[in-house]
């Protein structure tokens, strides 16, 4: 390995800090908005002049409760199943595309793509038409259905790349020793595969925890309506006054998870992304 | 990997192995199916079909509040659309803001995949860690944290940067056109930077080592190896991720309905389409802009893949 | 075709995880506990918790006959409407009772998306009740919603500032007068600028004010509406909204000035005159409460009624509110109409003006003494809801506010000869269908 000069050293540390400032300061920014007075955000300052919780308790425990708390109540359940349906069915797809002769593999990763590359508004608009017409309109799983349209193209890709990766000697090992093709592939490469599938959850996660153009066309009620969307619902102290204190402090609440996240699993999540992805 | 995933061959042992059992092939070309099928199918059916609802909507003059005056008008609603200037001027803003969001995240992000690539071993986590902050956030999040930076009321960057030429207190940046777009477009740079570094990074660990260190041996400066080099050689990378992030700006959505809500000529296509299908409720209008709009990704596509030869089917991509 | 030996069990495994994945999320995607027959939904706009507050208070006086659960709205009013439409176009039946504002009515009424008020409810609910909430309640003669708060507009002023420039608030005061007053004294005006809803409300006010209006023939079909902004209104309007934005009259943030921004800006140093709704008078107390504003501020705000465009013409101020619908396909129309004639009893209205600052749209509940002492203003209020006039009451409103918000901004870019032309031509074509919007 090189030896790293004090020159260097400095560069890095410059560099570094530009980094993190880069990354972090719109969060810094909400963050100290989030703890401002009402009164006190035309400050035109960055740091709020006495940092106050009212915005928090607004959205926790007071008027805002009922908006936000079932809001973020239907984030997360409504992004964790979509997640999961993704997850399992990418899973499947991916493990036949990476492992089994079948006709008209190319045709599915094409659609995949194609279907990654949508534009989500040109969907929405039947789709409510389709949704109020079956009873889906402003339901959990009217917002799962097209959530999927989001999670798998990706899901699907990232799992096939991973798939290819893992040692199938070892499924064909137990094939020899009598299993089954499903057999092999549960005892022998599930295991395997699990980070892969583990680290394909986060990011598919995170794409339906973004999602605001279906959670403001597909919902009306604190039925279904996810964070992003109820964000437009909230009021100041009369109609007319603005909600920056509680958008802000809704805003830093649903960061947490994905900060956490990204703490807990930075290594997975760029090798997830980066994964067989080109190569040149 | 350097193969089609799709036409990807399986070891020669197996396929031998595959002649003489072919009850087991056709078993697996069945479970082949019974295990991407349905995966096949959702996607399928939550894009396919809206599509082509849309578009025989489209033929419609529509309005939901007056259900009883639909009208059959072939393809009148596509002939408004494209004769309005409304259509052009959001198409022209869209295209503004695909190319120099594309361009700018192009450039940041090939800095900021240098830097991961090159960090030692004690800084990686750090940066990484940051880095996927922004690529995780909420789009509406990061909206709202650019917004009320720059509002006139809520915000900062006024008493901050009083000192720029063309900043002062009174500087009203949602009030016009340029401003208004600049903070648009730096908050949709800022969130989508990381992805496009992190294909880039993934492009950048394929340039084979020996070719740089040739190039440093041979006295090439590091502009020289950067352009004769590294970036030829990872022109497939930068080619895909140019792609993926041009054809996801063009959608861009979130951004613009929080900060001006498309006032003072920032409305982009999709607000177009938002507004005309869902707050006009002019369903028949709306969705031809929705056809219209998956026409304009769909001819990007084809351009990219038949002119520039970008091999997608090679590449994992995806927002 | 040969069976290969594991391909059942694979199947049925498999086909297993799928349905009780897709099984699973059905249960749990929220339908919701199973609600008794006499629950009423209650859509409500956003507010400080007075209509939620009602909805308990009026459920527990029925005795059990009914009761009321409230959901809210977007906070936007358009995004409202677009909610409301959308639900109701979807033949949804758990739109019991609705908080709609009048513009949006006669789109609603006309499709028959709203279940029509028993002639004894509309009798009872409309005693005393003042005209132009009346008229917002009202779609071809018929009363197709029930009044339940009216909002509008009054002239807040600081008293040192309209000394200083002379002017006699006790008298009516004109928009060249206040435009005069405020240039003179180096203060900012209080308006709406934003290409917003609040543009369309300046607008319309201007216009009235002037005698003209915006819709000729509310009643014709899209592709026959004659407008009025072409006319010597039209063109008066286009000169105030044009010289406040020219000459910067309304501070820099007037082409992004929300009805918050236009406080915020009046509580400041610069303030001067500003043309607001009544929340101006809690919230400014509020903040005196909590300490981030001077006392002495809020004792030099004074109000009279919304400035007239011509010397001598009584002005039209602009009239808001929100009025109760019932929507066609609910369960439960007759017990909607009883819980509606609840909640607009005047005591419920009283109590809502005082406790969330939206001024009753009955005439006997500003007899109440709470309401006086909350708002001072409340006689000056009443007079204005009596002059005030409505918005154009047509099934197209969403298309003639929209076309106006984005031909009227910014307002500096307002001009007498060629805006009020180019908002017409504009909407006219909107409404044939013939642009987009």
């Amino acid at each position: 390995m090189r030896k790293s000069t004090g020159r260097e050293k400095m560069w890095w540390a410059i560099i570094t800090v530009f980094v993190l400032v880069y990354a972090l300061f719109p969060v810094a920014s909400i963050f100290a908005t989030s703890f401002k007075a009402p009164s006190d955000l035309t400050s035109g300052e960055f740091l709020p002049n006495g940092w106050t919780t009212e915005n928090y308790e607004q959205i926790l425990v007071g008027s805002a409760q009922d908006l936000f708390l079932s809001s973020l109540w239907n984030s997360i359940g409504i992004s964790l199943i979509a997640t999961a349906i993704a997850v399992v069915l990418a899973t499947l797809c991916a493990y036949a595309i990476a492992r089994l002769d079948f006709p008209g593999k190319k045709l599915v990763l094409t659609t995949a793509l194609a279907v990654s590359i949508f534009p989500v508004i040109s969907i929405v608009t039947p789709l409510f038409n389709v949704w109020r017409t079956i009873g889906l309109y402003d339901t959990w799983l009217g917002l799962i259905i097209p959530y999927l349209s989001l999670t798998l193209p990706i899901s699907i890709w990232t799992l096939t790349a991973f798939f290819k990766q893992i040692p199938w000697e070892l499924e064909q090992a137990a094939q020899v020793d009598g299993a089954t093709t499903w057999q092999a592939f549960r005892k022998a490469i599930v295991p395997l595969a699990a980070p892969g599938v583990f680290t394909t959850a986060i990011i598919a996660f995170f794409i339906a925890w973004n999602d605001f153009v279906y959670g403001i066309s597909l919902t009306s009620t604190e039925a279904a309506r996810p964070v992003p969307a109820a964000l437009a619902f909230f009021t100041g102290a009369s109609q007319f006054q603005a909600p920056t204190g509680a958008i802000s402090a809704a805003a830093i609440i649903v960061t947490i998870p994905i900060v956490l996240l990204v703490l807990l699993f930075q290594r997975q999540i760029v090798s997830g992304l980066t994964q067989g992805a080109v190569k040149g | 990997m350097s193969h089609d995933a799709a036409t990807d061959q399986k070891p020669g042992q197996h396929r031998k192995q595959k002649k003489y059992v072919s009850d087991r092939a056709r078993a697996e070309k069945r479970l082949g199916w019974y295990l991407a099928g349905p995966a096949f199918v959702i996607m399928l059916m939550v894009t396919l079909y809206p599509i082509l609802q849309a578009f025989f909507d489209s033929l419609y003059a529509f309005r939901l509040t007056a259900p009883d005056e639909r009208e059959f008008i072939w393809f009148g609603n596509y002939i408004t659309v494209l004769s309005d200037s409304v259509w052009w001027r959001d198409f022209g803003v869209t295209v503004l803001i695909t190319i120099i969001t594309v361009a700018v995240e192009l450039v940041l992000g090939f800095a900021l995949a240098l830097v991961m690539n090159k960090a030692i071993k004690s800084l990686r986590g750090l940066l990484r860690t940051a880095i996927l902050v922004p690529y995780g956030i909420i789009t509406v999040v990061s909206a709202y944290a650019w917004f009320y930076a720059f509002d006139i009321n809520s915000g900062y960057i006024n008493s901050w940067f009083g000192w720029l030429p063309g900043i002062d207190q009174e500087l009203n940046w949602f009030a016009e056109f340029w401003p208004s777009l600049f903070v648009i477009m730096a908050s949709e740079i800022w969130k989508t930077t990381p992805f496009i570094s992190l294909l880039l990074l993934a492009g950048l660990a394929q340039v084979p080592g020996e070719l740089t260190e040739a190039a440093e041996v041979d006295g090439a400066t590091w502009w020289e190896r950067m352009r004769r080099v590294i970036i030829p050689n990872m022109k497939a990378a930068i080619m895909v991720a140019v792609l993926f992030r041009a054809l996801d700006a063009f959608r861009i959505f979130d951004n613009v309905f929080i900060m001006t809500n498309g006032a003072h000529g920032t409305e982009v296509l999709s607000l177009l389409a938002y507004r005309t299908s869902i707050t006009r409720l002019e369903i028949g209008l709306g969705s031809a802009i929705s056809v219209l709009l998956f026409i304009c990704v769909l001819i990007i596509s084809f351009i990219a893949v038949k002119g520039f030869k970008v091999d997608l089917a090679g590449s994992q991509g995806g927002k | 075709m040969p069976t290969m030996p594991a391909g059942k069990p694979a199947r049925k495994r498999i086909t297993g995880a799928i349905f009780t994945m897709i099984a699973s999320s059905l249960v749990l995607s929220g339908c919701g506990p199973a609600q008794a027959d006499n629950t009423l939904t209650w859509y409500i706009n956003p507010d400080n918790g007075g209509q939620a507050a009602i909805a308990e208070k009026c459920s527990a006086e029925s005795g059990g006959e009914y009761r009321i659960e409230t959901s809210l709205l977007p906070t936007d009013a358009a995004a409202q409407r677009e909610q409301l439409a959308r639900r109701l176009a979807a033949g949804d039946a758990s739109l019991d009772i609705m908080s709609i504002d009048p513009p949006f009515i006669p789109e609603l009424a006309e499709p028959g998306f709203l279940a029509p008020v028993p002639e004894d409810v509309a009798e009872r609910t409309t005693k005393n009740v003042l005209e132009g909430a009346l008229a917002g309640a009202t779609w071809k003669d018929e009363l197709v919603t029930v009044p339940f708060w009216a909002n509008t507009q009054i002239l807040w002023y600081r008293k040192s500032v309209a000394e200083a420039a002379g002017l006699d608030m006790s008298n009516p005061v004109t928009w060249k007068q206040v435009m005069d007053a405020a240039k003179e004294q180096d203060k900012y005006l209080g308006v709406q600028g934003a290409q917003a809803e609040s543009m369309t409300v300046w607008v319309n006010s201007l216009i009235e004010s002037s005698g003209g209006e915006i819709l000729e023939n509310p009643e014709a079909p899209a592709d026959e509406m004659k407008l009025g902004l072409t006319s010597d209104a039209g063109r008066t309007a286009a000169e105030i909204i044009g010289t406040i934005g020219d000459e910067g009259l309304g501070g820099p943030g007037l082409a992004t000035s929300t009805e918050n921004d236009s406080m915020i800006q009046f509580q400041g140093d610069k303030g001067s005159f500003m043309v607001n709704y009544p929340f101006v008078w809690p919230a400014t107390k509020a903040a005196v409460e909590a300490g981030t504003l001077e006392k002495s501020v809020l004792d030099d705000i004074g109000w009279a009624l919304y400035p007239r465009t011509l010397d001598g013409e009584d002005t039209a101020p602009p009239l808001g509110g929100i009025n109760l619908g019932v929507g066609a396909e609910s369960d439960n129309v007759e017990l909607a109409y009883k819980a509606i004639e609840c909640i607009v009893q005047p005591e419920n209205q009283a109590t809502y003006f005082v406790t969330n600052g939206n001024p009753p749209s009955n005439t006997e509940a500003y007899e109440d003494p709470r309401v006086e002492e909350q708002f001072p203003m409340a006689p000056t209020i009443r007079d204005s809801l009596e002059l005030a006039a409505p918005r154009p009451q047509t099934p197209y409103y969403n298309e003639i506010s929209t076309g106006i918000q984005q031909t009227w901004t910014p307002p500096d870019e307002v001009e007498a000869d060629t805006t009020p032309a180019e908002s017409e031509d504009f909407i006219i074509a909107v409404l044939r269908g013939e642009k987009l919007l």
